[in-house]
């Protein structure tokens, strides 16, 4: 950076001071609790690199990074594009602020990292790896687990000093560290993400049984055939020689994670001896390196949807509700949050606002569906006919004082619980800008009501959508159901902030597959207009199949289980008796890219060292009735078929088995396909 | 951080030392720009890993009355398949392009690449609309320049007026008439018609027509006022208006001149133009057309493919035809000279002719007929590209031939590709060729 180029950083960084520490108050006061946030100054192509690298300095030496950084900045030259925030997961996290972005955008960036600082710190998915790592790294520290953190920076700078010294050592081809990399990096999904990291060596990792293995070996280099083999060398004795029947079977339970079993029995091939040597030093060093890395960035890939969604949902609530742009930056950011959100395709960012924002509101309809129940009069069968919902808005509408709050200085009583007396006297007093800082005044219960989401003009009418079976469920808990007299009263006494209160609740503890499977519904899907599509074989191309809310969930569990991939497990390390490796392929009702499995296959074996196997489920469609179902224009249905792909160093293999070894991987309840039933041939 | 480093390593993949990871490099197809966008493919390595079926899995999509049956974009376009949009909502999938329209490109091409083609106009277009600027004597009653007339008319009473009074007294001289005054008012460049005198003469008591002895005896009693005191104290009571007066704005014509432009491109689709050394031609001349699409206002094309005979075709096919015959450069040429002399005049037309091929010829061709016809036909830019992904054939010689007969000429290029990576130097090669030109 030349002198005048750090001062024109400079420059911006004092004019985002202000912004910076009254997003964190403001966030705060909204009841988030994020990690405390560094903000950094940089240029344009700093912001490249850094998204590049994926929002930090220090990356193992890699290609990909180079890809992204072309990506993104021809991206960025061409498109026109954008870097709207670049946040990390750590403690304190870090956020990188472009010098040559607006204001407007700067606060934008600003109150949408508050809101991830909030999530990283908050939800028990990224807790899984900060808490492990840091009792291990830091065993003194222990105790309260916010204090745990992840300690990224230094984590990935490590892994980059290592990997380079790897390159850089002259007895080693560096070229060969890269061609490892990359045959990790296939494998890189492969791992147990719903576990928390730990290293591979652990006492309770089963140890192959070497005497076993060295006989084996002996056999193989012996050279000889293998009728001699079974003249010499008969079953039993082999059996014998291995003490324990069981361990020749290993693992026990199938493995999820491919690459701490690769890292313990797994050797690398050698292409002159043609055998599987031991893996070097540095082979085994940099396949741990990099599955910690798979499980660090683990949660952030489980969590896309709400951890986006979140910040989407604060942003635009401190940003546009709360004001933080000014007048003359709202349209700015406005026209910049519509690019955001208004990409195109199934965009996380906008189904994780939306069902944030249903979550919203259908907490707080539940809460004034609760008093309106207890209402005399009104039970649940007659709730939609009783009920004047305009008389529930016009309860529901907040204060006038809490909606104006520098007009009303002399009407804001001080004793109320949702004003913050002391700020309100410094307000009086002009100690700060009400006008700027209107929220300063109001404490979290305040601000819940002025922000309260039913009476948003976008939301009325969504109390009087709920259903009955709802009000029903709501009925069957309560107990005390005459307890008010009048709607007012019954209003009176609504809690305000119990959507909030459930959405920080739900944030802890859930991840996308959860969230998804207990908050999606039908009123949610038919109000934002999903539905789900299908390739289908009679047209050739993509067809809308369903709007259900079960089939579009369906299919979003399916792009967000495991994320997003088919689930591999290694059944065993020595199938067929002969060292080779059998992955399983976990079917559920979607087949594999059979082409990528064969190419990864091959990758896999430069990690085992002997031949591997694939074992799966394909559909075969016979061509007969893919005829018939053409003519009739109906979908053909296909036969599961079990399949062995097989790599042996020199090509890959697919044979069709019988269906009795892979039945136990069929799961006959799970049902991704959404065509309905009338197509079908 | 080895930024620089990394995008090596990125650059790198596929080639020698990474040649394990060539095959899982996508170079996305170039031929399915619109007129009105470019769509740049993208060097993306993908590593294979385990995944599912994309055309198994399906998928969510978000979309205003998706109905049970409508058909859906590709939810991710894979190259190659088609750019149909995607309708009630698409998958987001990876970007595979970079897009942009052809002005963008040429500008990024010109920084890239330190060009700064200057397209020169040629044709007049219509004369379009400058200011109101210009006058005419008639037109509608709106475009009336009233200033003007105001101004021609008081200019014009101006000029016709005079202190009545006084020239009044000088009829009462003792002994003068009309036509004595009417000379001496000549001498005093006094505007007066002779009728006027005639008629004031008449009015004038006869008692009074020898109030002064002489005219010096007047003029030294009655005092003289000239016109601007006049009229500052009497005002203008009347601005005679007259038709010859009248004048219309006129909106400026400004000759304004289109830069147009026709490309030829010519290709060679004989039996030796396999699929590779056909990619590389797309490769190197779809980003041309770009270019100065982007660079001209108005931009059209002509697809010549020839083997030992020319036709012209359309783009669509012009990538894709293979032919099994001979090949003959100079039949090109001659299909372009006619169509150039028929439609696109150089008087009013850029020209560029681009030729591509592996530089085999027929034997004598390219000197006895090709290097002439490159003569005669005017353009901006002659330029040659040759794919030769495999080494040098032996009869290959077109491209050297044509390079060392023009060496000197600024307005012929020679460009070699052997391979993607070649591209944006034989681009840079051809584009430059006519700037040092111009």
């Amino acid at each position: 950076m030349s002198r005048k180029d750090r001062i024109r950083a400079q420059r911006a960084a004092e004019q985002l001071e202000e912004p910076v520490e009254e997003a964190a108050n403001l966030a705060e006061r909204l009841g988030l609790e994020p990690y405390p946030v560094n903000y950094w100054i940089v240029d344009y192509a700093e912001m490249n690199e850094l998204i590049a690298y994926g929002g930090f300095q220090q990356r193992y030496p890699h290609w990909r990074w180079g890809m992204q950084y072309d990506r993104q900045q021809k991206q960025g030259q061409f498109l026109g594009g954008k870097a709207f925030e670049i946040v990390n997961n750590d403690n304190p996290a870090h956020a990188f602020l472009q010098e040559s972005n607006e204001l407007a955008d700067q606060k934008a960036v600003i109150t949408h990292v508050e809101a991830h600082a909030d999530f990283f710190s908050n939800n028990e998915w990224f807790g899984m790896f900060a808490g492990r790592s840091s009792r291990r790294d830091d065993e003194s520290e222990g105790g309260d687990s916010r204090t745990r953190t992840p300690d990224a920076s230094a984590m990935l700078a490590r892994h980059g000093d290592t990997i380079r010294e790897y390159m850089q050592d002259p007895e080693i081809d560096r070229a060969e560290v890269e061609k490892w990399i990359d045959h990790v990096l296939c494998l890189e999904d492969n791992v147990d993400q719903h576990q928390p990291y730990a290293p591979v060596g652990d006492p309770d990792v089963p140890e192959i049984d070497e005497d076993f293995e060295d006989v084996a070996d002996q056999l193989e280099d012996l050279n000889v055939s293998d009728e001699v083999k079974k003249q010499v060398f008969s079953q039993e004795w082999l059996d014998a020689q291995s003490p324990d029947d069981e361990s020749i079977t290993f693992p026990a339970e199938p493995e999820k994670d491919v690459l701490a079993f690769l890292r313990t029995h797994g050797m690398q091939y050698d292409e002159d001896g043609e055998k599987a040597v031991e893996m070097e030093d540095w082979q085994v060093d940099v396949l741990e390196i990099l599955r910690r890395e798979a499980y660090y960035f683990a949660p952030q890939k489980m969590t896309k949807i709400m951890n986006e969604g979140w910040a989407a949902y604060w942003e635009s609530m401190m940003m546009g509700e709360e004001g933080f742009a000014g007048d003359d930056e709202f349209v700015l950011y406005a026209d910049h949050q519509s690019k955001v959100l208004g990409s195109a395709g199934l965009n996380p960012y906008k189904l994780g606002k939306e069902l944030w924002e249903y979550i919203e509101n259908s907490e707080n309809r539940r809460e004034v569906a609760e008093r309106l129940l207890r209402v005399e009069g009104i039970t649940w069968r007659n709730f939609q006919d009783v009920v004047d919902f305009r008389e529930v808005q016009d309860h529901l509408a907040p204060e006038p004082w809490l909606e104006d709050v520098p007009g009303s200085l002399d009407e804001i009583p001080a004793d109320d619980p949702r004003v913050d007396a002391e700020m309100l006297r410094e307000a009086k007093d002009g100690e700060f800008d009400v006008e700027r800082y209107p929220w300063k005044v109001l404490t979290y219960e305040g601000l819940a009501e002025r922000h309260y989401s039913l009476v948003k003009p976008q939301y009325r009418g969504f109390v009087s959508r709920i259903g009955q079976e709802d009000l029903e469920r709501v009925s069957r808990y309560m107990f005390d159901d005459s307890r008010y007299e009048s709607v007012a009263e019954a209003l009176a006494d609504v809690d305000f902030a119990r959507g909030w209160d459930r959405m920080r609740e739900i944030r802890e503890s859930h991840n996308d597959v959860t969230f998804l499977d207990e908050f999606l519904s039908q009123e949610f899907v038919d109000e934002n207009d999903y539905f789900t599509y299908e390739y289908t074989q009679s047209t050739g191309d993509y067809r809308v199949t369903s709007t259900d809310y079960r089939d579009v969930k369906k299919k979003l569990m399916l792009q967000f289980t495991n994320f997003g991939k088919p689930t591999i497990t290694v059944a065993d390390g020595n199938y067929e008796n002969r060292n080779e490796l059998l992955l399983t392929h976990q079917f559920n009702g979607v087949v594999l890219d059979m082409d990528q499995a064969k190419d990864t296959l091959e990758r896999v074996f430069q990690l085992w060292g002997r031949p591997v196997n694939l074992l799966t489920i394909d559909k075969v469609f016979d061509e007969h009735d893919v005829e018939v179902a053409r003519r009739r224009d109906r979908e053909p249905e296909p036969e599961d078929v079990g399949k062995r792909l097989r790599y042996d160093g020199e090509e890959v293999t697919v044979q069709e088995v019988d269906w009795s070894e892979v039945e136990h991987l069929a799961a006959d309840d799970v049902d991704y396909d959404t065509k309905p039933e009338e197509w079908l041939a | 951080m080895g930024l620089r480093e990394d995008l090596e390593r990125y650059r790198a993949v596929g080639e020698e030392r990474r040649q394990d990871l060539a095959e899982f490099i996508q170079y996305g197809d170039l031929g399915q720009s619109r007129q009105d966008e470019v769509r740049i493919p993208i060097k993306i390595v993908d590593l294979p890993e385990f995944a599912y079926d994309q055309r198994d899995m399906g998928g969510v999509g978000q979309g205003e009355g998706a109905e049970e049956g409508d058909p859906v974009g590709q939810p991710q376009p894979q190259p190659g398949d088609g750019d149909e949009d995607g309708q009630p909502g698409e998958e987001g999938g990876e970007h595979e392009y970079y897009e942009m329209d052809p002005e963008e490109f040429a500008q990024e091409l010109d920084e890239q690449l330190g060009l700064d083609l200057d397209p020169k106009g040629k044709k007049v277009v219509e004369e379009s609309e400058g200011d109101f600027t210009d006058i005419t004597r008639t037109g509608p009653s709106s475009t009336l320049d009233f200033e003007h007339l105001f101004k021609e008319g008081l200019k014009r009473k101006l000029a016709m007026d005079f202190d009545r009074e006084f020239v009044r007294e000088a009829l009462k001289v003792h002994g003068w008439g009309p036509a004595t005054v009417f000379d001496w008012a000549r001498d005093q460049h006094v505007p007066v018609s002779k009728a006027w005198l005639e008629e004031t003469y008449e009015e004038i008591d006869d008692a009074e027509k020898a109030t002064w002895d002489s005219i010096e005896e007047m003029e030294a009693n009655v005092e003289r006022t000239d016109t601007a005191a006049r009229i500052r104290r009497e005002g203008v009571d009347q601005i005679p208006f007259r038709r010859e007066d009248e004048r219309y704005r006129y909106p400026e014509i400004i000759e304004e001149k289109e830069r147009n432009v026709v490309v030829v491109n010519i290709r060679d689709v004989s039996g030796s133009m396999r699929q590779k050394k056909r990619e590389l031609v797309e490769r190197t001349f779809t980003p041309l057309d770009w270019y100065l699409q982007g660079k001209y206002d108005n931009a059209e094309f002509v697809y010549i493919a020839h083997d030992a005979d020319a036709w012209e075709v359309d783009r669509e096919e012009f990538f894709g035809i293979r032919s099994g015959g001979g090949t003959r450069i100079s039949s090109a040429y001659e299909v372009a000279m006619e169509r150039l002399e028929e439609e696109y005049p150089w008087s009013e037309w850029n020209r560029y002719v681009f030729a591509a091929g592996d530089s085999e010829n027929s034997s004598n061709d390219t000197e006895e007929h090709v290097i002439p016809l490159m003569e005669r036909i005017p353009a901006n830019l002659h330029a040659y590209v040759e794919t030769q992904p495999s080494g040098n054939a032996i009869n290959a010689t077109h491209a050297e031939e044509v390079g060392r007969h023009f060496r000197d000429a600024g307005d012929v290029a020679v460009a070699y590709v052997s391979s993607p990576e070649d591209v944006v130097d034989a681009i840079y090669e051809i584009l430059s060729t006519e700037e040092e030109d111009a």
